[in-house]
C-alpha cells in the first residue's frame, strides 16, 4: 500500500501534473467562489480539456476542481454573505456575522483551514475504508447492483428537500429519459424518432450543463428585469494577517472539527446526500453539543468550523462509493464517474485490483489538490474577491458558450448543442416547479445500472423474480427501499394536518 | 406556491407520464420482460405521481394566494423568451457564420439583454467582451485542446 501510495505521489508531482492541480484548485476555487457557477460545472467545462491528456493527469485535473470548488464556497459566503455552493450553506450563518463583526479575516481563514483538515480526514477514511469496502463489494452480483441502485434512487427522491413526490417523480422522469436509445440485453431502440444521434442515449454532460448552466442563465434572465429587485452590491474587500485566529483558538475547535468530519465522510458515502446536506446537519449538530450554542449565528468560529468541516469531508466520503462501487452520490461524482469512463476507467470493486496505481494516484491527487486550495486560498483571497465582481449579465453568458463548446466536444455534432439547451428549458421548467434537480440527475445515471443488472439478474435466476427477495443483500436493501418510500409517505401525509393549524388558530 | 400551480404541475407530471406510456405502447414487445417493462413500470409510477400530486393538491388546504413577487411580469417573461430564441439562433448559427461571429454575435446581445434594468448599457464595453472571449475560446479550444470548433467562412482564413 505504502509503495503504491508512493509511486502515486511520484505521478502526480510529476511537473505537467502538478500544474494541472494547481490550475485545476484554482479554477476550482473560481467556480466555487462565484455564486451560480458550481463543482459540476467546473468539471463539466473542463471535462474536454481532459480527453487529450493520460488518465492520471485527466483525473488529477477533475479532482483538483471538485477540491477547489467545494472549498471556494465559503469565501462568498463570508464575504457576500451568499454561499457559493450548497456546501456553503451554513457558512453563512455564523461567517457573514463574524464578517459584520470585523471579524472577517478571521472567518476566512478558519473557513480554510477547517477545509483543509476536512478534506485530510476523508481522504484517510476513503484509504482505509475503501478497500475493505470494495472487498465486500467484489462479491456483488446483478442483484445485489439492481437493489443497491433502487435503494439510492428511493434514498434520493425522498431525502430531497420539499415535496416527496416531486422528488421521486424527478428521479423517475431521470430514470425514463435514461432508457432513450437502445436497450439492455435485446438492443431494441427506444424512444429515439428514428434520430441516430440518440441511439446511444443522451450524454450525461449535456444533461447536467443543461439542467444546471443554461438553466441558470433562464433564471438570471428572468430576475434581470423585474420590477423592484435591488441592484447587485459592490464586493468587499478585507485585509487579513496570518490565517487570522490564535493557536488556543485552533486547538479548542479539535474536537469540533472530528466530529463535524464524521459527518461529512459519513453522509458522503450515502448517494445522494451530499455536501449540500452534510453542512448543515453537522451545524445543527455542533450548535447542540456547543457549550455557548446562544452564540450560534451571531458570529461563532464554531459554526464556520462544523461546515466547512463538514462539507470537504464529503469528498473523501462521495469518492468511496464511487470507486468501489461505481455509483456517484451526486452530480459532482456522477460527472467524475463520466470522467473516468471516458479514460476507459471503470469504476467498481475491481478497480483496486486491475488498476491499483491509478488508485493510489487518485489517492494523491486529492493530498496534493487539498494542499495546493489552502495555499492558493491563502494567498490569492483578493484575486477571488475581484472575480466575484464579475456582474453575472457579463459572466453567464460567457459560461453558457463554453458549455455549448463542452457539449460540441462531445462529438464535433451541433445536435449536443441543441440537447443542452432542451435540457436547459427542462431544469428550468423544474425550478419552476419546486422539483429538485439532484433525483432527476441521479435517476438518469442509476436507471441504466438498475435496468441491466435487473435483466441479468432475472436471466441468472432463469426468470424467476424472487431472486431478488431472496438474495440477503438485495433483499434487505429492497426491503429497505420500500421502508423508506412508507415512512416518506406517511411523513408527508402528516404535514397536511400542520398546515391547517394557522386557518384553525384564525 | 398557490394551488393552481400545484394543480398544473401535477397534471403537469400525469401528462407527462401518460405521454411515456403511449410512447412505451409503440414499443415492440418480445415476453413479458423485455425492452419494454421498465418503460411500463416508470410510465406508470409517473401516472400515479401525476395523481399523487393532484390529489394531496386537491385534499389540502391553507394555500397562500401567490405574492406579486412570485407572479412572472410580462417583461419577464419576454426577457427568458428572447433569451431562449438567443441561444436557439446561436446554435443554429454555429455552423453557417461559424463559432467566432456567432458567438460574439450571442454575446454582445445576451449581455445587453441581462444588463440589470438598474444598470445603463455599455455598449462600446460588451462589444469589446463579446469579441475578446469569443476569440480567446475559440483560439483556446481550437489551438490548445485541438477541439475542430466551426470556422465557417473565416475558415479558409484560419491557420
Amino acid at each position: 500500500m505504502l509503495d503504491l501510495l508512493l509511486a502515486g505521489f511520484g505521478n502526480v508531482l510529476s511537473p505537467q501534473i502538478f500544474v494541472l492541480i494547481t490550475l485545476g484548485v484554482a479554477v476550482g476555487i473560481v467556480f466555487g467562489a462565484v455564486p451560480g457557477l458550481t463543482a459540476v460545472m467546473a468539471i463539466a467545462l473542463c471535462l474536454p480539456m481532459t480527453y487529450t491528456l493520460g488518465p492520471a493527469a485527466g483525473i488529477s485535473l477533475l479532482i483538483a476542481l471538485f477540491v477547489g470548488a467545494t472549498s471556494g464556497g465559503l469565501i462568498s459566503a463570508i464575504l457576500l454573505k451568499i454561499p457559493g455552493t450548497p456546501s456553503s450553506i451554513a457558512t453563512t450563518f455564523d461567517g457573514a456575522p463574524m464578517m459584520e463583526k470585523g471579524e472577517g479575516a478571521k472567518a476566512l481563514g478558519v473557513g480554510i483551514v477547517f477545509s483543509f483538515i476536512g478534506t485530510i480526514l476523508s481522504i484517510g477514511a476513503l484509504m482505509f475504508i475503501a478497500p475493505s469496502l470494495a472487498r465486500v463489494a467484489l462479491s456483488f452480483g446483478p442483484h445485489e447492483y439492481f437493489a443497491i441502485a433502487v435503494f439510492s434512487l428511493t434514498l434520493i427522491a425522498t431525502l430531497s428537500s420539499g415535496s416527496m413526490i416531486k422528488g421521486i417523480f424527478a428521479g423517475v422522469a431521470g430514470f425514463a429519459i435514461s432508457t432513450v436509445g437502445i436497450a439492455p440485453v435485446d438492443a431494441i431502440t427506444r424512444f429515439t424518432f428514428g434520430r441516430v444521434e440518440i441511439n446511444a442515449g443522451f450524454s450525461i454532460l449535456t444533461v447536467l450543463v443543461g439542467m444546471f448552466a443554461v438553466a441558470e442563465v433562464i433564471r438570471v434572465a428572468e430576475n434581470a428585469h423585474r420590477k423592484g429587485a435591488a441592484p447587485p452590491a459592490p464586493p468587499l474587500l478585507v485585509k487579513i494577517k496570518g490565517f487570522g485566529f490564535s493557536m488556543a483558538e485552533f486547538l479548542g475547535q479539535i474536537p469540533n472539527a472530528i466530529r463535524s468530519a464524521v459527518i461529512g465522510i459519513s453522509i458522503g458515502i450515502l448517494p445522494g446526500i451530499g455536501a449540500g446536506t452534510s453542512n448543515i446537519i453537522s451545524y445543527i449538530v455542533s450548535k447542540k453539543r456547543s457549550k455557548t450554542p446562544e452564540k450560534f449565528g451571531k458570529g461563532t468560529i464554531e459554526g464556520v468550523v462544523a461546515s466547512e468541516t463538514a462539507n470537504n469531508a464529503g469528498i473523501g466520503g462521495a469518492m468511496i462509493p464511487l470507486l468501489t462501487l461505481g455509483i456517484p452520490g451526486d452530480a459532482v461524482t456522477a460527472i467524475l464517474l463520466g470522467g473516468l469512463m471516458i479514460h476507459g476507467i471503470q469504476p467498481g470493486p475491481m478497480l483496486f485490483i486491475t488498476q491499483g496505481p491509478l488508485v493510489y494516484t487518485i489517492f494523491a491527487a486529492l493530498v496534493v489538490a487539498a494542499v495546493m486550495m489552502l495555499i492558493l486560498e491563502f494567498v490569492g483571497l483578493r484575486i477571488f474577491i475581484r472575480l466575484l465582481a464579475i456582474p453575472k449579465h457579463i459572466l453567464l453568458p460567457i459560461i453558457l458558450v463554453l458549455c455549448a463548446v463542452g457539449a460540441f466536444g462531445l462529438g464535433s455534432r451541433i445536435f449536443d448543442v441543441w440537447t443542452i439547451l432542451a435540457f436547459g428549458i427542462l431544469g428550468y421548467a423544474f425550478a419552476k416547479a419546486g422539483m429538485p434537480t439532484a433525483p432527476f440527475i441521479i435517476g438518469f445515471i442509476l436507471g441504466p445500472m438498475a435496468e441491466t443488472n435487473f435483466r441479468r439478474g432475472l436471466q441468472l435466476s432463469a426468470g424467476d423474480f424472487t431472486g431478488f427477495l431472496t438474495n440477503p443483500i438485495s433483499g434487505t436493501f429492497l426491503a429497505l427501499a420500500a421502508l423508506s418510500i412508507l415512512w416518506q409517505v406517511y411523513g408527508a401525509l402528516r404535514p397536511h394536518k400542520i398546515a391547517t393549524l394557522p386557518n384553525v388558530q384564525d | 406556491m398557490s394551488r393552481n400551480s400545484e394543480l398544473i404541475i401535477g397534471l403537469a407530471m400525469l401528462g407527462a407520464g401518460i405521454g411515456y406510456l403511449f410512447m412505451t405502447m409503440q414499443l415492440p414487445r418480445r415476453g413479458a420482460v423485455d425492452a419494454t417493462f421498465f418503460p411500463y413500470a416508470l410510465g406508470t409510477a409517473m401516472v400515479g405521481l401525476g395523481l399523487l400530486q393532484v390529489i394531496v393538491t386537491l385534499r389540502r388546504t391553507g394555500f397562500l394566494p401567490s405574492t406579486a413577487s412570485e407572479r412572472l411580469q410580462p417583461r419577464q417573461i419576454l426577457t427568458v423568451m428572447a433569451t431562449l430564441g438567443l441561444v436557439a439562433c446561436f446554435i443554429a448559427a454555429l455552423r453557417p457564420l461559424g463559432f467566432p461571429v456567432a458567438a460574439a454575435l450571442f454575446l454582445f446581445a445576451q449581455f445587453c439583454l441581462l444588463a440589470p434594468a438598474t444598470q445603463k448599457p455599455r455598449l462600446f464595453l460588451y462589444v469589446v467582451l463579446a469579441v475578446v472571449a469569443a476569440v480567446l475560446i475559440f483560439v483556446t479550444f481550437r489551438y490548445g485542446f485541438r477541439l475542430m470548433l466551426p470556422g465557417g467562412p473565416l475558415t479558409p482564413y484560419l491557420p
